[in-house]
């Protein structure tokens, strides 16, 4: 008698723990339908006339030929590209030399400029962009894809250098001591030994800056006014109005200027999420 | 010291620079070129303009956003880490949204909210056609399309980061609790929340920040501004006015009045900030 009580409750235990199993499935497959919706949605229609569109069967390149004929898409990748990855340097540049100064040589004055570097971080864009626009409209920078780098860099190098500072930080005193020791000088130490190390973190700050910078749109947009510097991202913003309804279209000119971002987010996620989680701290 | 002087002289000359103008071109009618100081009158004008209050009435609608922004992912983050199979997949696929531009997710978001768009088709199938919400037309409805894809948009990034503090949360702490006999429920409320505390903080930081500065490309693209001012926030009435109108004085004023917000918010997020340190 009081065996087959005991099972009976086993079998009801495990049957409840079998739908809130299905339950947590169920969710997740929702979540995943509403996360992934949008791009199937600009994939199906990127690929279709806008007749068919209309109709809502058939698929042809048509929509393709007419994104190209209608925006310059080869340029504009190439602008991006040059932005990116000029702006990606110079960023690389000053956040690797800085970080390894704060974080590893921490001379007298270093906690006053990383605080500084620190408070930067929390200018927003849109608060200096007037002046910004009017100090480099002023040198004659605007129009010219230095001056759209300068303000990308200055963007985005508080927070890589304060990633780099975090970074030299948590490596072992020995490993400099022992470079010491060696009869290296500072530079020395900085580009055979630091440098090969932090290959980790410069390429978090390259992934995290390069879909920043991709997918911006207010910088190009004021800085990068005439069409033959325009990135993708503001190309297609800016697409003119009369290809708006156009649907296929845009959402072709989406995908293609979406895709490189894209890419490097499949193949770099893993450093993404890390420097999306330092500064929190563990 | 040395080796500080590239970046001190990026931020210095780009960002430090420009906000002292920004403050000091704020007290003055400015139009790029000659300014005069006309003092603090022009932040009586700016917050006795009608315009603005709405303005800044729209900033303070998308803060209901962020309860949302951060209550959702942290659901589906607790449900990927009960052991869930494939939660790298999972993880990857909601993360996704995170590597494509604003301006792009606006264009598909249009197309979900427009009149006879997905949304609408999506009704229809369900037989409630008659409703026909037609969001991005109506000056009291558009903002919360906006906000909608604003959650959506930020979904992925703060499931990272619930998924990481997750992550922090030694597995014994929930042995202990059932020999104590606490129910998963308990345990869920009376440890992993409490142990979560940081990183729940940490997403409304950068929620609130991302809500107020890093939607323009979204309002660019979905509504520009409109209809009326009806989707115009602070960082996007900086850029009409300094921009599309000229009015840079006017426009430095909002830039200050939005740095003062977003700096407020920011020493939360330097306080944790220094909890690393």
């Amino acid at each position: 008698m009081s065996t087959v009580v005991v099972s009976r409750g086993r079998v009801r235990r495990v049957w409840r723990r079998r739908l809130v199993r299905a339950l947590v499935y169920l969710a997740l497959a929702v979540t995943t339908i509403v996360m992934l919706y949008p791009f199937w949605y600009m994939g199906e229609d990127a690929f279709r006339s806008l007749e068919q569109y209309q109709l809502g069967s058939g698929f042809s390149l048509a929509s393709w030929r007419e994104l190209f004929q209608t925006l310059p898409v080869g340029r504009q990748l190439l602008n991006s590209t040059i932005l990116t990855s000029g702006s990606i340097a110079l960023i690389l540049a000053a956040s690797t030399t800085a970080g390894y100064a704060l974080g590893v040589l921490r001379y007298r004055f270093s906690s006053v400029v990383f605080l500084l570097v620190v408070s930067s971080m929390m200018v927003p864009l849109q608060s200096i962009i007037i002046p910004e626009f009017v100090n480099l409209a002023r040198l004659g920078f605007v129009n010219h894809f230095y001056g759209a780098i300068l303000v990308y860099a200055a963007l985005g190098a508080p927070f890589s250098t304060f990633l780099m500072t975090a970074y030299f930080r948590r490596l072992p005193d020995d490993v400099i001591e022992a470079a010491l020791m060696d009869g290296l000088g500072y530079f020395a130490i900085f580009f055979r030994i630091m440098l090969p190390l932090a290959v980790p973190a410069v390429v978090t700050i390259v992934v995290l800056q390069f879909i920043q910078i991709w997918d911006d749109l207010l910088v190009g947009l004021l800085f990068l006014q005439t069409p033959d510097v325009r990135p993708i991202t503001v190309g297609l913003a800016t697409i003119p109005s009369q290809h708006l309804l156009n649907v296929p279209v845009l959402m072709a000119g989406s995908l293609i200027s979406a895709a490189p971002a894209i890419a490097v987010y499949l193949v770099f996620q893993r450093y993404l999420i890390a420097g999306l989680t330092t500064g929190i701290g563990k | 010291m040395l080796f500080t002087i590239p970046v001190l002289a990026l931020i210095g000359s780009l960002l430090l620079y420009p906000i002292g103008q920004t403050v000091y071109y704020s007290f003055t009618s400015w139009d790029g070129y000659t300014s005069q100081w006309i003092g603090p009158s022009t932040y009586t004008h700016l917050f006795h303009s009608p315009d603005f209050v709405r303005v800044l009435e729209n900033n303070a609608t998308i803060l209901l956003a962020i309860p949302v922004a951060i209550l959702l992912p942290l659901a589906v983050a607790l449900l990927i880490n009960s052991h869930v199979r494939g939660w790298r997949l999972f993880r990857s696929v909601f993360f996704l949204p995170t590597a494509v531009s604003w301006v792009v997710i606006g264009f598909v978001a249009v197309r979900f909210f427009a009149n006879d768009g997905i949304l609408h088709d999506l009704l229809s199938k369900l037989g409630l056609g008659a409703v026909h919400p037609d969001l991005l037309a109506h000056e009291r409805s558009a903002l919360l399309a906006v906000m909608i894809t604003f959650i959506w948009s930020m979904f992925g990034t703060n499931l990272i980061i619930f998924l990481a503090g997750l992550a922090t949360i030694d597995q014994e702490i929930y042995d202990a609790a059932k020999v104590d006999g606490a129910s998963p429920l308990a345990a869920m409320f009376r440890i992993t929340i409490p142990l979560l505390k940081r990183f729940i903080q940490f997403t409304f930081v950068i929620t609130l920040i991302t809500a107020f500065t890093a939607l323009f490309s979204l309002i660019f693209v979905m509504t520009q501004g409109g209809p009326g001012f009806g989707t115009t926030t602070l960082e996007f009435y900086v850029y009409q006015y300094g921009f599309a109108q000229s009015f840079y004085g006017l426009g430095a004023t909002a830039g200050v009045v939005l740095f003062v917000v977003v700096f407020a918010v920011s020493m939360v997020q330097l306080r944790l900030l220094r909890v690393d340190d």
